[in-house]
């Protein structure tokens, strides 16, 4: 696998987003798989969605936030706070979920008491939290105020030639995703999970043309390889956020492999296509808002069971691990509803509950997989 | 055939020696810094007490958070998996196992073959494991074996902080400054307990019987509180110390490693 | 849980408690004081609520009928569903659909019970749903999903882009339990026409949903007439405010917790307004009589409690603010936002608020709609907190019209939303003079911080700041 992908997946201001800015281009980050990002490209801003990894303290995340709160907004608080993200000219904040939202006042916040951190566009996208007739007006309104403030702000203009253009280009993306994702599911996959994610990590990261061609030189390379992860046990990992690689390379270890997902930073990134024909926003309006995969759509929970079933077939997993970082209700309740359910299905599951950050003191949660892989290993010896 | 089982625990390192599905030997030793001379002193002793040299062993194999820093067995194998196996040794009809040692707690469901069918542990923090009646003991100035009988003698057991050991030692010393009997007391910090083991147990779905393992299941208090909580009996393990469920465990597996089992 | 709490109907019994507690001062004063003896968890709470008089005793008998009317909903023909404080019942009541607000009944069980509402909280947990979620919701919730209340027909809920534990709470219950679910969505801005259009037309898909699992149309009277019920509610709660602005307030301290309360139980409704009119003939003669609600007599300073109250232990915290003659002087749960609101008025924020308007069907449910928009919380703790007409600029507002001495901020720590700035929002309101104090208790479970460790810090906030000499 070309190096490329896993450079961009663990560094934040990587070759792509420098030598974007060096060419006096923009970057507005965005915080939420409900962020139709096509709409930046066409104003010729890179997306950049914004993370929290490489976070070794919350000093600052902690200064802002109250305790109770989701570690992944405080780390990306951190990093903003450090100076890491001040390569950003704008951020996007949504109502992804409660913590993340929060993320508005507190970016904003710590940006008074320290000068430079705070992008100078700041915007908050008002996501709705289900699909009708009238929320996918509102959406559509919500879009185009940010198109508005976007061309006032940057001083561009997207026409919806441009925007068809992104379209097209960020679906093509999304189909060659769709065909990478064929070898990690493949009986002998040729890709192992940590790789995985990274690759698709990287796309929110650089360019989308840049990471088409990145994607196909991918794709060829891995019609010529041959699987070497047969005799894995193949999991699905499903739950909270997750932009580290390394929280992937622990589960997978020397004797599992993720074949599947549902993370916001994973799988999640490239399902659905975007309406390339008819009025471009209506079309982002409809696909981005469709999107039920994440819990913070309420009320969808029995689609996303079946989803899951579906994935976990067609991957062909020995089980599924349902993770949740500590505060994140909606993954974690829908975790434990996920854990009834696929065992009564026969999938077995394993729920860990854990904080976002760096993996330090990793034994517990690696007992607690390894134990997982040999439940799954006796299983299949008494069946 | 003899086998063996090295359990490197945190606190405490066993090993156990079983032939024809007896206990030959068994030791309990502090463990010492590097896991790897834990297991070390623990199986040379266990041996030597036996009477064997390692050669005379078919198969070993390791367990406990040390698992893969022991140098001479086959195999390392979860904590988890190992005292599921070791308390249905000790009570054959346990179905439901609640291990609470020092720093995690755990529960497994079996089927009757002593294979996993679920399992829960939580390691979140000092609450839910021995540590909590550890510090608790402290701050009362009691014995840490006393705590469990001294809730007997309670009439009315206080409302304690289940979330959090430090706010519930702070609880603690409000309740005795404010001259609550200690036994009240202790009576609160034993229910708080079981009822943080009890959504643990409950999280995983218990089937009968239920047996307890580990330094906790000591403790009459919290398991009459918890017997309370879940409706039933739990069954008292007599047939070797229930410490050692993991190291017995380990054994079986190396004896089922011996004969051919697979991995 | 301990198997024999499944053996009950937690509703059943808690009816019981409440009717007994309704009979209560059916003796005499001697018998009355015998009586308390006999219930040690739960006397904090009646003497609070019964030594005020005909408006206690109305209170509890609502809470009583509240019970009874969802309990038998069924076996009367009719429907119940499970909802949230923040969603007016108005419409349920208008289409014979009773509500069993979980919040209501938590507090009506640590009202009750030493035990409160723990062992429900901590069987929400063992079914898989997270320990870090709201009690407010958890405590009830655990015991439907226990199959230890009512048999349910649907699960309504409002609060998805205000609070996501709440609305979460909303989505397992029907998820877990199988029943149809509805959810009011809140955009995150409240005073422009957009949103209006958007509160509007999810009102209309809540109706069709009723409609459709009960069978039963929209009848233009019954909406009239609980219409004009909640104007009437408004205006005599506008009514109380404006003692409450007096010095001393006329207003005991649980005045407040009855206002929401009742509201959260039958706005719309006869029984809410009897209430209300009772508070208001209390209030109005101490008012006459320039005495305090207090009960020592004494008013020595004023707290404005920003967020909800702490109500384990039987009440605790309305005695201590009683015993130390500490008015209190509202929260966000007990503010409307319709135009006769004294705060409505006091400062000219007409285009936040919403009036009622009987024109036709469509006025009607628009009414209803911008009504519910703007109950406790999905007013004001949608989109950023420092935006206007958000939680910092009503509890800035509130706290000056109401000459609050502090601002005390109390929740869960399940409540991801105010907990994400409520470290910046105090930031700000201790900037705009007020000395602000952040409880770290657990308003609904004891075991999180003891009300003893709550109370000591609460008591050396006043103390340092020279609150309280």
């Amino acid at each position: 696998m070309n190096s490329a992908f896993m450079e961009a997946a663990i560094s934040l201001n990587n070759d792509y987003v420098r030598e974007w800015k060096e060419a006096g281009k923009k970057v507005v980050g965005y915080t939420c798989s409900y962020v139709p990002d096509e709409l930046l490209y066409a104003a010729g801003i890179l997306p950049y969605r914004v993370r929290g990894f490489g976070a070794t303290e919350a000093t600052i995340g902690d200064t802002y936030f109250g305790p109770f709160i989701c570690s992944l907004p405080k780390a990306m608080l951190q990093l903003a706070g450090e100076g890491r993200f001040d390569f950003l000219d704008g951020a996007i904040i949504t109502p992804g979920c409660d913590s993340m939202r929060r993320l508005d006042e507190c970016w904003r916040k710590a940006g008074e008491d320290i000068s430079g951190i705070l992008p100078k566009f700041f915007f908050h996208f008002g996501v709705p939290h289900k699909y009708a007739d009238y929320t996918v007006k509102w959406f559509i309104e919500e879009i185009l105020r940010l198109k508005a403030d976007v061309e006032r702000h940057f001083g561009v203009s997207v026409s919806d030639d441009r925007l068809r253009e992104a379209i097209r280009l960020f679906n093509k993306s999304r189909d060659l995703l769709e065909r990478f994702d064929g070898f990690r599911t493949a009986g002998n996959p040729a890709i192992a999970g940590t790789e995985a994610l990274a690759v698709i990590l990287a796309g929110t990261t650089m360019s989308r043309d840049i990471y088409v061609k990145l994607l196909e030189e991918l794709l060829e390379t891995l019609e010529q390889s041959r699987g070497t992860l047969k005799d894995r046990t193949r999991l699905m990992l499903v739950g909270s956020a997750s932009d580290d690689v390394n929280l992937v390379r622990l589960i997978e270890g020397e004797r599992a492999v993720v074949v599947a997902d549902n993370l916001c930073f994973g799988s999640r990134f490239h399902a659905d296509r975007v309406d390339e024909t008819g009025d471009p926003i209506e079309a982002l309006a409809k696909r981005y808002l469709a999107k039920n995969e994440c819990p913070r759509m309420y009320g969808e929970y029995d689609g996303r069971l079946k989803m899951l079933i579906d994935k976990a077939d067609r991957a062909n997993v020995d089980g599924v691990i349902l993770q949740n970082i500590r505060f994140c209700d909606l993954h974690g309740s829908e975790n434990g509803l996920f854990e009834r359910d696929l065992e009564k299905a026969g999938i077995p599951c394993l729920k860990i509950e854990r904080e976002y950050g760096p993996l330090v003191e990793t034994g517990r949660l690696k007992m607690r997989v390894e134990a997982f892989l040999e439940r799954i290993g006796q299983r299949r010896q008494s069946a | 055939m003899m086998v063996a089982g090295c359990d490197v625990g945190s606190l405490t390192s066993k090993a156990v020696i079983m032939g024809d599905g007896k206990i030959v030997a068994s030791v309990i030793i502090k463990s010492k810094a590097r896991p790897g001379d834990s297991a070390d002193a623990a199986m040379g002793q266990a041996l030597s007490k036996a009477g064997l040299s390692m050669n005379d062993i078919a198969c070993c194999v390791g367990t406990g958070y040390g698992r893969d820093r022991i140098s001479f067995v086959k195999e390392a194998v979860t904590e988890i998996a190992c005292h599921a196996k070791g308390a249905q040794w000790l009570v054959p009809s346990a179905r439901t196992v609640i291990d609470i040692g020092g720093q995690d707690c755990k529960a497994m469901r079996l089927d009757a073959r002593g294979n996993m069918v679920k399992f829960t542990a939580n390691d979140k923090c000092a609450s839910g494991t021995g540590r909590f009646l550890e510090v608790m003991a402290r701050v009362l100035h009691v014995e840490l074996d006393d705590l469990g009988t001294l809730s007997a003698s309670s009439r009315s057991a206080i409302t304690l902080a289940s979330a959090c050991t430090v706010w519930a030692q702070a609880d603690v010393i409000q309740h005795l400054n404010s001259g609550v009997p200690v036994a009240d007391i202790a009576a609160g910090i034993n229910s708080a307990m079981a009822s943080r083991m009890s959504v643990i147990v409950n999280n995983i779905g218990f089937e009968r019987d239920v047996v307890m393992t580990g330094g906790v299941a000591k403790n009459a208090g919290v398991v009459a509180a918890l017997e309370k909580l879940l409706g039933l009996r739990i069954k008292r393990v007599t047939r070797a110390d229930p410490q050692l469920a993991g190291a017995i465990g380990a054994a079986l597996i190396a004896g089922e490693r011996a004969q051919g089992g697979k991995s | 849980m301990r198997p024999e709490l499944k053996e009950y109907k937690f509703d059943s019994m808690l009816l019981s408690t409440f009717t007994a507690a309704a009979k209560l001062r059916n003796g005499s004063e001697k018998e009355y004081r015998t009586m308390l003896k006999y219930i040690p968890y739960f006397n904090g709470t009646v003497t609070a609520v019964l030594d005020t008089g005909e408006p206690g005793q109305l209170f509890i008998e609502c809470i009583s009928k509240y019970l009874e009317n969802y309990i038998t909903a069924r076996e009367k023909g009719f429907h119940n569903a499970i909802t949230t404080f923040c969603f007016s019942p108005g419409i349920l009541y208008a289409m014979d659909v009773y509500p069993i607000c979980l919040e209501v009944l938590s507090v009506a069980q640590t009202f009750a019970y030493r035990r409160g509402t723990a062992e429900f909280l901590d069987f929400c947990n063992e079914v898989g749903y997270t320990e870090t979620s709201c009690s407010s919701q958890r405590g009830t919730l655990g015991a439907f999903l226990a199959g230890v209340g009512a048999d349910v027909d649907m699960v309504l809920t409002d609060t998805p882009g205000v609070c996501d534990t709440n609305a979460n709470a909303f989505a397992f219950a029907a998820a877990y339990l199988k029943v149809p679910f509805f959810s009011l969505d809140m955009p995150p801005v409240l005073s422009e026409a957009r949103s209006d259009e958007y509160h509007n037309s999810d009102f209309r898909a809540l109706i069709a949903f009723i409609e459709k699992h009960t069978g039963r149309k929209l009848d233009i009277d019954r909406l009239r007439t609980v219409l004009r019920e909640i104007e009437r509610q408004e205006e005599l709660v506008a009514e109380l405010e404006d003692l409450a602005r007096m010095v001393p307030n006329p207003l005991p301290v649980s005045f407040n917790l009855m206002v929401y309360a009742t509201r959260f139980l039958f706005s719309g409704m006869k029984e809410c307004t009897a209430v209300l009119e009772s508070m208001l003939r209390v209030a109005s003669d101490n008012a006459s009589r320039g005495a305090s609600g207090l009960s020592g007599g004494v008013e020595k300073m004023r707290a404005f409690f920003c967020y909800i109250d702490h109500y384990t232990n039987s009440l605790r915290l309305w005695d201590f603010l009683d015993r130390n003659g500490i008015c209190y002087q509202g929260n966000i749960l007990s503010r409307s936002w319709s135009n006769m609101a004294p705060h409505v008025k006091e400062y000219r924020t007409e285009a936040a608020a919403y009036s009622f308007d009987y024109g036709d069907l469509d006025a009607m449910i628009r009414t209803m709609a911008l009504h519910n928009s703007r109950m406790p919380m999905i007013k004001s703790i949608r989109g950023p907190y420092d935006a206007p007409d958000m939680w910092l600029q009503d509890t800035l507002s509130l706290a000056k019209m109401y000459s609050a001495d502090c601002i005390i901020y109390n929740g869960t720590p399940g409540c991801r939303n105010t907990w994400g700035m409520v470290k910046l929002f105090a930031r700000d309101t201790e900037k705009a003079g007020f000395p602000t104090f952040i409880m770290y208790g657990d308003a609904f479970d004891d075991r999180v911080e003891s009300w003893e460790a709550s109370q000591d810090r609460l008591e050396e906030f006043l103390r340092v700041r020279r609150l309280l000499v």
